[in-house]
């Protein structure tokens, strides 16, 4: 076994490459914490811009094949891009864009040949922003009981319905969504995949006031939104996967929201939290010197560790190509999990400061506030934790005469 | 990055599931639970002709100078019956102790013979104050002339009864670390051992009354006995954690064949969802022992800072077997505790390996000091 990559001499030449790059077009201040909704959109600005240029050299979506405007790059490529641009603590892409991830790579594998180059290249080059729309008032857990229709007209299918805990603030470009597209038929075969442009008329975007996102891939505090849709005309063409295949297709898009691509990157709450309790004193000894605290700051270690380990399995499972099963929704299932536990871990160790934004008393930035609110909100967004269960009990087969296979992920 | 086994380590792997299954089945190990000590005596010769007792002896002492992770590799498969016999505390920690401990001399008169099989080590640290760090052992010999002159017991001791030397950690000085390790033949005069009877396995109990040792039975050199224990520990306990991962792997296995055999009210009981949750709760503790021990076991292989990943991989494997075991209980529910049904050997060892060369509380406190909080 091996637990590092190693790299080669071309490897660390593309590095050198990266850290160069990334220097000189990473602007200073983007990962600050927006000092005002004017300043939040200044910088979302720059993150896209910044999304294009990476997109340009193909380093936005750098896996994803090159003919359709990804960079076409191997593991060991991506993994120094990742490494790279983790150091600086963004991401890639460097801002929200779920429906683009998701949704490209449900395209990749259910779409048509025109469809792909229609489609992928404005995402893998940050020239859209894409949301992806999943849950209703009356669909959440149960993904299959969705009832927003889109039903066909000619050569367009006019969509109406509800769509909420969709996307960020600053609005998108493009929506990956998944509707009815047959009325009265069986379920699991009544419902398509479409990518559709945000702007059109009929649209209607309105914010939610929630206790966080809970984003599994962060901690931003941004917005979620009810979308609206009335009347709304699309194209056939925006139809991916096949009409009424949209559970087959969904398998894709599911099983990477799951967690299967798994990750390499550090924990910044777990690394901020320690520092924290080294630097914070109580009775004039540091947190972590406390026997109490350093027990408790153990137990939090021991879990983040083996949600790294789990991480590194699952990237590891998708880049070589291995054969999946449960892997994906137990790293999803423990880290939900994990957060929750963390919360009341981190209000014990240390007290009522874990709860204010207050710059006097509170943590750095917040920090620690905003993880007391996502660890809670962050149980349900891409599957509660109990769904994460019920598809590993699946992928196990336990009570079952056979066991399901998981998701296609390219 | 690559995180599967390799092409010769499949091989150990399927040729010791091969050995276990056949050699080592649920019968056997329940009847070897209930006392009979035949098992574990037929299972010791096959091993030896197969090289087991010497997979860590390096080469030049007629080992075969494996790795770790292969080590790990056969002792999963081990954990999976769990199979009993002195394979960890003499092909394991007995022996890297002797390695560490002992001069040049002394491993070429013992290496050999323990790789052989012909001598079975054991390692006896704990005291009845039961701690497991080296402030705990306060059995101190008091030196005759060319002898040392043992009086005292040492607890919990792992095949107690199955060892033909003891090798015993006494303090030879006032600072914590001053230990010193001496190998005491099983057979000495004043030297008895006995199982310790109850819900633990093949532990006992070590007196020691008025023992004469040879100053030549000392291992090294005196009060340098602490520090090559801590070095023989640092390899052994991830080995000892790959067991615990063969032990949860087995039972999770147990538990998703019975979820999907017993059937109550109309429906096999893996279709509630409560029981699936047990399922559930045992494989991820499963994993998370599988893949802490994994990092543990390449960091040591390759040379890399392993103290605080070692400590991650006890403290995670020791609640993961216990945890799995208690899992697995709940999905049984009066199957479970039949022993002759086999979860029981496992839920016993379980219990034994949770404290065992340190409890999952000590090894986060010390992995929080490795790390320097």
């Amino acid at each position: 076994m091996d637990f590092e990559v190693t790299y080669s001499e071309a490897q660390q030449g593309f590095r050198r490459e990266v850290r160069a790059w990334l220097d000189a077009n990473v602007p200073p201040g983007l990962t600050r914490v927006p000092s005002s909704p004017a300043d939040s959109l200044a910088r979302y600005r720059e993150l896209r811009a910044l999304g294009r240029k990476l997109g340009d050299r193909g380093w936005l979506y750098p896996r994803a094949p090159s003919q359709y405007g990804g960079g076409g790059l191997d593991v060991d490529h991506c993994i120094i891009l990742e490494e790279e641009v983790d150091r600086l603590g963004l991401s890639l892409p460097p801002y929200y864009d779920s429906g683009g991830r998701l949704g490209s790579a449900t395209i990749l594998v259910w779409g048509t040949e025109a469809q792909k180059r229609a489609m992928l290249p404005p995402i893998y080059r940050g020239e859209v922003r894409t949301w992806q729309l999943l849950t209703e008032p009356g669909a959440g857990s149960d993904l299959a009981g969705v009832t927003t229709t889109a039903i066909r007209d000619g050569d367009a299918y006019v969509i109406n319905g509800q769509k909420i805990f969709v996307g960020s603030d600053h609005g998108a470009d493009r929506i990956w969504m998944i509707a009815v597209t047959s009325p009265g038929g069986q379920r699991h075969e009544n419902l398509s995949w479409f990518m559709i442009d945000a702007a059109l008329p009929g649209i209607t975007v309105q914010p939610m006031e929630l206790l966080g996102t809970g984003g599994e891939g962060g901690t931003d505090p941004v917005t979620k939104n009810t979308v609206f849709f009335d009347q709304v005309r699309v194209p056939a063409f925006t139809l991916v996967g096949g009409e009424n295949h949209g559970w087959k297709a969904a398998t894709t898009h599911l099983e990477l929201e799951h967690g299967a691509g798994g990750r390499i990157g550090r924990h910044r709450v777990w690394d901020r939290l320690l520092a924290y309790c080294q630097q914070t004193k109580r009775d004039g000894v540091p947190l972590a010197q406390h026997p109490d605290t350093r027990d408790l700051l153990a137990d939090a270690y021991v879990k983040t560790e083996v949600m790294r380990l789990f991480g590194l399995r699952n990237f590891w499972l998708t880049y070589a190509r291995q054969p999946r099963s449960y892997e994906g929704p137990q790293l999803s299932y423990y880290r939900k999990l994990t957060g929750l536990w963390m919360t009341g871990a981190i209000l014990e160790m240390v007290g009522p400061a874990a709860l204010t934004t207050d710059p006097t008393w509170g943590s750095p930035d917040g920090f620690l506030e905003l993880q007391q609110r996502n660890g809670i909100v962050a149980v349900h967004p891409g599957g509660t934790a109990d769904i994460q269960r019920v598809t590993m009990a699946r992928r196990i087969g336990i009570g079952r005469t056979s066991r399901e296979a998981a998701g296609t992920v390219h | 990055m690559d995180l599967s086994l390799t092409e010769p380590q499949e091989l150990l792997r399927g040729a010791a599931r091969t050995f276990v299954e056949r050699e080592a089945p649920t019968h056997a190990i329940v009847a070897a639970h209930r006392g009979d000590a035949t098992l574990a005596a037929d299972l010791w010769r096959k091993a030896i002709a197969l090289g087991w007792p010497g997979i860590l002896v390096p080469a030049g002492y007629g080992g075969s100078e494996s790795s770790l992770t292969d080590a790990a590799v056969l002792f999963e498969e081990l954990g999976r019956g769990p199979v009993p016999g002195p394979f960890f505390s003499s092909g394991v920690l007995g022996a890297l102790t002797v390695l560490e401990a002992a001069t040049e001399a002394q491993r070429r008169a013992i290496l050999p013979r323990v790789a052989r099989g012909e001598v079975v080590l054991t390692v006896a640290i704990t005291e009845p104050n039961a701690s497991w760090g080296s402030p705990g052992v306060t059995l101190t010999p008091p030196r005759v002339g060319d002898r040392f002159r043992l009086d005292g017991t040492k607890l919990f001791v792992a095949d107690a009864t199955a060892a033909t030397h003891f090798v015993v950690v006494v303090r030879t000085g006032e600072v914590a670390g001053d230990l010193s390790v001496l190998l005491v033949e099983a057979t000495a005069p004043g030297v008895r051992s006995r199982l310790l009877p109850g819900f633990l396995s093949w532990q006992g109990e070590v007196t020691f009354e008025g023992v004469d040792v040879p100053a030549a039975a000392l291992l090294g050199r005196e009060n340098q006995g602490g520090a090559a224990l801590e070095r023989a520990l640092l390899r052994a306990w991830p080995v000892l954690c790959a067991f615990m991962v063969g032990g949860c792997q087995a039972v999770f296995e147990m538990s998703v064949a019975h979820s999907r055999q017993r059937v109550q009210f109309g429906v096999p009981i893996g279709k509630f969802q409560r029981v699936q949750d047990h399922v559930i709760r045992l494989v991820n503790h499963l994993d998370a022992a599988r893949w802490t021990t994994a990092e543990a076991l390449w960091k040591l292989d390759t040379g890399r800072p392993a103290i605080d990943a070692v400590h991650l991989a006890k403290a995670v494997s020791s609640e993961a077997y216990l945890e799995a075991c208690n899992a697995a209980h709940e999905v049984h529910a009066g199957q479970g505790s039949l022993t002759e049904y086999g979860l029981v050997a496992h839920t016993q060892m379980s219990r034994t390996l949770f404290p065992y060369l340190g409890d999952p509380r000590w090894h986060k406190r010390r992995m929080a000091d490795a790390l320097s909080w």
